[in-house]
């Protein structure tokens, strides 16, 4: 039997934030690929990367939007909200790098921008690296929310009433 | 190649600073506190209150949390960013609960 009370504001988060985390990632390693692969191979990685770029920073501030949603509820009931704020502050850090990655990629492929392109190409990577850090570090203290202080849970009663 | 190294290394080095970019929050004891408000999110009743001490305290409102001006009650949307304030709140865990905020103007 489900609980009818799934479909809380919360949800939404979990529901939308695991996509980026897993474009985002896929993006970096693909574009860190194309870096030391011959230019013939390259081009398919450093497109495929740019691809799940796109969408995984979209996706990204999708998520923070969700998460916005669900943190005036969750909150409230964390015995260290302390934690969520930086969660939060990482995830616009991760958001600001994996975007500047976006716009510049985008720059260069739509050929904005003509100069220096190896070098901005090399940009771009290491925007996204320092973007991956900051989504590895978001993730770890989103789990701390998660697991240790139970956010967005719903903790069914002692005699599992309901269930 | 000598330009890239030298940007990867700034790019690593900036990253620290993103996080100086976004201002984190003070846990405080329970006790009473003035200050600014800093901040008023009214879809989550929710204040950033700037201590005369520097400290930024994240309140949420509860059901049992008092606004108050004058020593009578007021709506959440009479608080604006500036107003000056006294908030007595309780630390729970590491959460600042609010009991009463009055302000001051």
């Amino acid at each position: 039997m489900s609980d009818p009370t799934f479909w809380r504001t919360e949800i939404w988060h979990p529901l939308s934030v695991h996509f980026p985390i897993a474009l985002l990632l896929l993006a970096t390693i693909a574009k860190l690929l194309a870096l030391f692969l011959p230019n013939s191979r390259a081009d398919f990685w450093h497109r495929g990367g740019a691809y799940l770029l796109y969408a995984g920073t979209l996706l990204a501030w999708l998520s923070i939007y969700t998460g916005d949603m669900a943190d005036g509820i969750v909150s409230r009931k964390l015995c260290d909200p302390t934690v969520l704020k930086d969660h939060e502050i990482a995830a616009y850090n991760l958001a600001y790098a994996f975007s500047a990655a976006t716009a510049l990629e985008l720059g260069l492929r739509l050929k904005l921008v003509r100069f220096k392109t190896g070098l901005l190409q090399v940009v771009v990577v290491l925007l996204m690296v320092v973007g991956s850090g900051f989504l590895a570090y978001a993730g770890h203290l989103g789990a701390r929310v998660v697991y240790q202080q139970a956010g967005g849970v719903n903790v069914p009663a002692g005699d599992c009433a309901g269930f | 190649m000598k330009n890239a190294k030298l940007i990867a290394i700034l790019f690593l080095l900036m990253a620290p600073f993103l996080y100086s970019c976004q201002e984190s929050t003070d846990v405080v004891e329970s006790g009473t506190y003035q200050g600014t408000v800093d901040e008023v999110e009214a879809d989550k009743t929710e204040i950033y209150v700037k201590t005369a001490e520097g400290q930024v305290l994240e309140l949420y409102f509860t059901d049992n949390t008092t606004l108050t001006r004058n020593g009578e009650t007021v709506a959440f949307d009479q608080l604006q960013t500036g107003q000056q304030v006294e908030v007595q709140v309780e630390k729970v865990g590491q959460r600042l609960d609010p009991i009463a905020v009055r302000i001051l103007e």
